[in-house]
């Protein structure tokens, strides 16, 4: 009888929190999101069925738990502390990733640049609520728009916080047809919206072999500490472009990036137990992330109308929108939302060269706010 | 510590700033390198092919044997025949060229009346211009639907 009694107070049953219960729900809440609703399925099914895993309760001391040394989950979670699995899936990222939008029309590249304004101004608004520089530095990087960097950049500077900062880049990115079509509508009038873009240049395939090679130079030699996530992100692109590694590229962009992203998404998933992640400090940074995401999005805008003023060709603020770094969805949202207003209106292509300048911009900003992190 | 106290002690306006200015000058930089990379590449092509021309010119003894042309003795009026007519003397220079390279090699290849012809390209937007000279050419895509017909 006291066996039965001891099992049975061992069980999930017995120990179970109200904070597990909440997180349960929040796990269940994104797989519903992310397989009824199709809202990035491919982030939301891994991270919700990872928060299921992580907040069912067990007796501590069982080498069990993602915090426990030697379980399985602590070994698979530290691909996420070393900034592994973002380096990553960075370079899976690269070898699917074409430029040749941006390289037919290099002046889009700073909607991308102005896109990541929402990062500083976090920053300041995270110290302003009373952050550590550290934490702080790692809150302001949700405004990229960017998961494997806003991870890469916690697990260097506030690892503490990898849950809830991992948590809220991913769910903002999910809810990016939520987010950014009213601050796009709010921002930019109907003349506006209705601004075609010309048809863009070919661009030939030297181009785009040697660009990878130039980027890589120019961005790391200003930002040495984005290496772990530029150097992978165009290693990966030079595979494809390069056309006598198609294999390797093939296998990046497939079996590696899908490996690292379901391990990825489990264990930042598993990370969120209860008595960890549902403190005042998570609500902040829910709440820092929301405005990150939502400045870094008017900036964008903001600065596409600046464009306006001093170009004879105006280009259509709209693409500012998706100079924030989640590939393709704010791309897509910019086109639907441009499409709602003139159905003949193109802008994806235009907006993937914002898109994919954004990556590459959050990366530099993840780079930068880590070296003055070591200098402080 | 909260407010604009925290961020001047933790230098936060500093960072702020700087890091913007930072990744700003990065990315114009950068755009402003590859905004230039198809000019810089088309300059290079240009003279790694005179420098190959000239060897060759210099290491043969005897002239060299006027090619055949490779042109119909009655030229096509069908512009679309004549692009087809053009593609070899495009792969021959290249994605993106000059005109005037277009014009010299059309010359060279006896095509008669290159300056009408690009002109209707031009029209038909085959020669796609990207300003200063510079051309790309878009191949009409009539052709394989109606051969397969």
């Amino acid at each position: 009888m006291d066996l039965l009694f001891q099992f049975l107070s061992n069980t999930g049953y017995y120990l179970a929190d109200y904070r597990n219960v909440i997180m349960i729900v929040v796990g269940a809440v994104f797989l519903y999101l992310g397989t009824a609703k199709k809202y990035e399925p491919l982030l939301l099914v891994p991270i919700g069925f990872g928060i299921l895993v992580g907040n069912i309760p067990f007796f501590k001391g069982f080498g069990l738990g993602i915090y426990e040394s030697n379980s399985v989950l602590h070994y698979l979670y530290f691909g996420v502390t070393t900034g592994l699995y973002p380096s990553i899936v960075f370079l899976g990222l690269g070898a699917m990733t074409d430029f040749s939008s941006l390289l037919a029309r290099p002046s889009l590249m700073l909607l991308g640049a102005a896109a990541q304004m929402g990062i500083f101004f976090t920053l300041l608004g995270a110290l302003g609520l009373g952050f550590l520089p550290k934490e702080a530095a790692s809150i302001a990087i949700i405004g990229g728009a960017d998961g494997p960097t806003s991870i890469f950049l916690t697990a260097k500077l506030a690892p503490h916080l990898i849950g809830p900062i991992a948590i809220a880049a991913y769910s903002y990115m999910a809810l990016i047809p939520v987010i950014q079509p009213p601050i796009m509508r709010l921002l930019t009038s109907r003349e506006e919206r209705l601004i075609r873009m010309p048809e863009l240049r070919q661009v030939s395939k030297k181009e785009r072999i040697i660009f990878p090679a130039i980027a890589v130079i120019l961005c790391c030699f200003l930002a040495p500490a984005s290496i772990p996530l530029l150097g992978t992100f165009f290693f990966g692109n030079f595979l494809k472009e390069c056309g006598v590694t198609e294999r390797l590229a093939q296998t990046a962009r497939t079996a590696i990036i899908d490996t690292a992203t379901i391990f990825l998404g489990l264990t930042v998933g598993a990370s969120t137990q209860g008595d960890v992640f549902l403190t005042p400090k998570s609500v902040g940074i829910f709440f820092l992330g929301a405005v990150a995401f939502s400045i870094a999005t008017a900036s964008g805008v903001i600065f596409g109308k600046i464009m306006n003023l001093f170009l004879k060709e105006k280009i259509n603020p709209l693409l500012g929108a998706a100079g924030v770094s989640a590939v393709p969805g704010s791309a897509r949202e910019v086109h639907l939302v441009g499409q709602s207003e003139d159905p003949e209106n193109f802008l994806l292509m235009h907006a993937m060269a914002c898109n994919s300048s954004g990556v590459i911009g959050s990366a530099i900003c993840a780079g930068i706010l880590w070296s003055f992190m070591i200098v402080l | 510590m909260y407010g604009f106290h925290a961020i001047s002690t933790h230098n936060g306006w500093a960072m702020a700033i700087a890091g913007t200015l930072i990744v700003f000058s990065g990315l114009v930089v950068l755009s402003a390198v590859i905004s230039q990379l198809h000019k810089i590449l088309l300059f290079l092509e240009t003279k790694y092919d005179r420098f190959r021309n000239n060897n060759k010119i210099q290491e043969s003894d005897e002239p060299d044997e006027q090619p055949e042309s490779a042109l119909p003795t009655i030229f096509p009026s069908a512009l679309d025949e004549i692009a087809r007519l053009y593609q070899p003397l495009i792969e021959e220079i290249g994605e993106t060229f000059y005109l005037s390279d277009l014009y010299k090699i059309a010359k060279e290849n006896k095509f008669p009346h290159p300056h009408i012809t690009f002109t209707a390209f031009r029209d038909a937007k085959i020669l796609i211009p990207h300003g200063e000279g510079v051309f790309s050419w878009k191949s009409p895509i009539v052709d394989t639907v109606n051969e397969n017909e």
